[in-house]
């Protein structure tokens, strides 16, 4: 590491290369963190976590009680020791709280003044941060698995949303309506999520085991179905043009948008390539999932070999993406993880995990 | 969680590495098979090694010498660390995503052991995942001794002859076998009849061994009742050692240690690496 830093400080080495180093050595250190704890806001389990990307200071939580809470992560006091405190929350006093699960909340990616949040009452709901009141509603028939805003659009303001219907649905901000329809699955959409490298490519999951890749300009369907056989057919004809051999519960691209990575109930994740749909045969050995609705999961980014952070029972299995070779399992839940979130800013690198029953709200965990 | 500093970090900072001593303590599960006496036993370091030395564990005696030595993917996976590597040797089509991370395996100029048409790979029927892997020459020599003097024996060399070194694949198209092959439909009843094609739907069957159902069955019977002993054992843990030396009940037939390689490589049991030994546990999950 001073080697490192004599080379940079001499030009000898690229300030990149340390830069990557560092971050690979953090995530490689993860720990569960001792001195930072969450304060416990929801009563029952958290389902979905969410950190602004402008300045990864303020973090979003929806929990199964409908309750939404934001938290400030900075610590301005001089102590190790230290809570993140609940700034404001959407209680179960407030008028427009949800009536039932929040099931995904994300920041509006350009800046904190403003939030989306989808639930099992089958409503999107948009809020204004400051004044913590709903901007507008979107209403849907069925029930909202999962929702998701591009973070590199700027021509579009489009909200992809997946419900128990088979039809992904588009709402516009800018209009305050649905805007189209991609039709395609056959049964729930579980995950959405849009690539982050080109604003019109969105991926979705779903639970009839296929996964497809959109482009939401182009009216006749999707652009490729993820088949995890690579179009041999030697495989049993029933997960024929499937990624998975059972439901697709995830999505994740990588942070570069080169490669989707997708977990499923057959306990299973793969790497496919995103320009063409390829399953690169990356081999995870047994990555366990049961969860009955989405799992949410996260890539590092800026290391210099990306890992990816699974919820696997009740630990978080780190992975690195492109070998497959599963680097440690983080313990820190007493019972099954739901959802996790990375961030790495300031001067920690920090992984945040929440559960879904009733256990501890979160955990922390960092390295130091 | 492991607190031992991964080795990725002193790989990521440019350090040497430090030579590694290797393996001093004989593995039991490696040695066993072994009869040279060696200080330090390496696991072997590539599929066709490891499909050799499955293929030794593999009790011939018990079939009479009828089926050829089948060897699992799971097995192959407890024996080669890399799943994706093991992957790559064994089937031809994983391709390097990153050319970085995985610039120290093998180079793409090697062919897949697969493709080379060395072994054979086949969809054994009891689970989507189990897959048999087998040398080509022991399946064609078993299949040729299996079918001689039966009214099937011609259409089973002309297959042998014909389809085999041309197709590597676990399935076979109606298309492929009328049109490319010059199969008539008689020609493959003859096929199934002698148990080398297993129909998989209308128009399609599975590559199979003649005879192989006796093997599916013991190995199915032996998988639940190893486990079953690790399932008996206190906190659902056993030491490898001690499961190795133990009396194998009357419904493992294929041996304890074959049946060890396959729970490992499958994940069934989670191997747990202690001051006495390699341990396994039963997954909580």
């Amino acid at each position: 590491m001073l080697g490192f830093l004599s080379a940079r400080q001499a030009g000898l080495e690229d300030p990149l290369r340390l830069r990557r180093a560092e971050s690979t050595r953090r995530v490689l250190g993860l720990e569960l963190n001792k001195d930072r704890d969450v304060e416990r806001i929801h009563c029952s389990g958290v389902n979905t976590l969410d950190i602004e990307p402008v300045e990864g200071r303020y973090m979003l939580s929806g929990g199964s009680d409908g309750v939404i809470v934001l938290y400030d992560l900075e610590n301005s006091s001089r102590q190790p020791y230290y809570t993140c405190k609940a700034v404001c929350s959407v209680g179960r006093s407030h008028p427009d709280v949800h009536k039932y699960s929040v099931e995904t909340v994300q920041w509006y990616p350009h800046d904190t003044g403003m939030f989306t949040s989808s639930s099992f009452d089958k409503t999107l709901k948009v809020w204004d941060t400051n004044t913590l009141q709903i901007a507008d509603v979107f209403n849907f028939e069925e029930t909202v698995y999962s929702h998701h805003m591009s973070p590199v659009a700027t021509k579009h303001c489009l909200v992809a949303v997946g419900t128990r219907g088979p039809k992904v649905q588009l709402c516009d901000l800018k209009s305050g309506s649905c805007s189209h329809i991609l039709q395609g699955h056959r049964q729930e959409i579980l995950a959405v999520s849009w690539s982050p490298r080109y604003e019109y490519i969105l991926a979705t999951a779903s639970a009839d085991s296929r996964a497809k890749l959109w482009d939401v300009r182009r009216a006749s369907g999707c652009l490729i179905t993820l088949d995890q056989h690579n179009g041999k057919k030697s495989q049993a004809v029933e997960s024929a043009n499937t990624a998975h051999n059972g439901k697709v519960n995830g999505l994740c691209f990588t942070s570069d948008g080169l490669h989707l990575l997708t977990v499923g109930t057959d306990n299973r994740m793969r790497l496919w390539n995103s320009s063409n749909g390829e399953n690169t045969l990356v081999n995870y050995g047994k990555v366990y999932n049961d969860s009955r609705k989405g799992l949410k999961f996260t890539v590092s980014s800026g290391c210099s070999s990306e890992f990816v952070f699974v919820p696997y029972g009740s630990t978080i299995a780190v992975y690195t993406i492109y070998s497959g070779e599963q680097i440690t399992m983080l313990k820190g839940h007493y019972k099954t993880v739901d959802c996790c979130v990375f961030q790495s800013n300031f001067q920690n690198t920090e992984l945040f995990s929440s559960r879904a029953i009733r256990d501890k709200a979160k955990i922390l965990i960092q390295v130091f | 969680m492991s607190r031992k500093r991964h080795r990725l970090v002193p790989e990521t900072f440019g350090l040497k590495r430090r030579r590694e001593l290797g393996d001093v303590e004989a593995d039991p599960l490696r040695c066993e098979s072994v009869h040279v006496a060696v200080t330090r036993c390496l696991r072997p370091g590539s599929a066709r090694e490891a499909v050799a030395e499955i293929v030794r564990l593999f009790p011939r005696v018990l079939f009479e010498d009828a089926l050829p030595p089948i060897a699992l993917r799971s097995q192959v996976y407890s024996l080669v660390p890399d799943r994706t590597v093991a992957d790559r040797q064994l089937v031809r089509s994983v391709r390097a995503t990153n050319g970085k991370a995985l610039s120290c395996f093998v180079g793409t100029s090697e062919k897949a052991l697969q493709e080379q048409g060395e072994i054979r790979i086949v969809q054994l029927g009891f689970d989507l995942d189990a897959q048999g892997i087998m040398f080509t020459e022991d399946y064609r020599t078993r299949v040729l001794k299996a079918c001689d003097g039966r009214p099937y024996a011609a259409a089973v060399q002309k297959f042998l002859a014909s389809v085999l070194p041309a197709c590597g694949d676990l399935s076979f198209q109606q298309d492929q076998m009328t049109q490319t092959f010059g199969f008539r439909d008689p020609e493959i009843t003859q096929l199934v009849k002698a148990g080398v094609l297993t129909v998989r739907d209308a128009g399609s069957w599975w590559l199979a061994v003649p005879g192989a159902g006796r093997f599916i069955k013991y190995f199915v019977k032996g998988r639940r009742a190893v486990l079953s002993m690790v399932r008996k054992a206190k906190y659902r843990e056993l030491l490898l050692s001690e499961l190795l030396g133990r009396r194998a009940p009357a419904s493992v037939q294929l041996g304890l240690a074959y049946h060890v390689h396959d729970l490992i490589g499958a994940q069934l049991v989670d191997c747990v690496s202690t001051t006495s030994g390699t341990l396994l546990r039963l997954p909580e999950t």
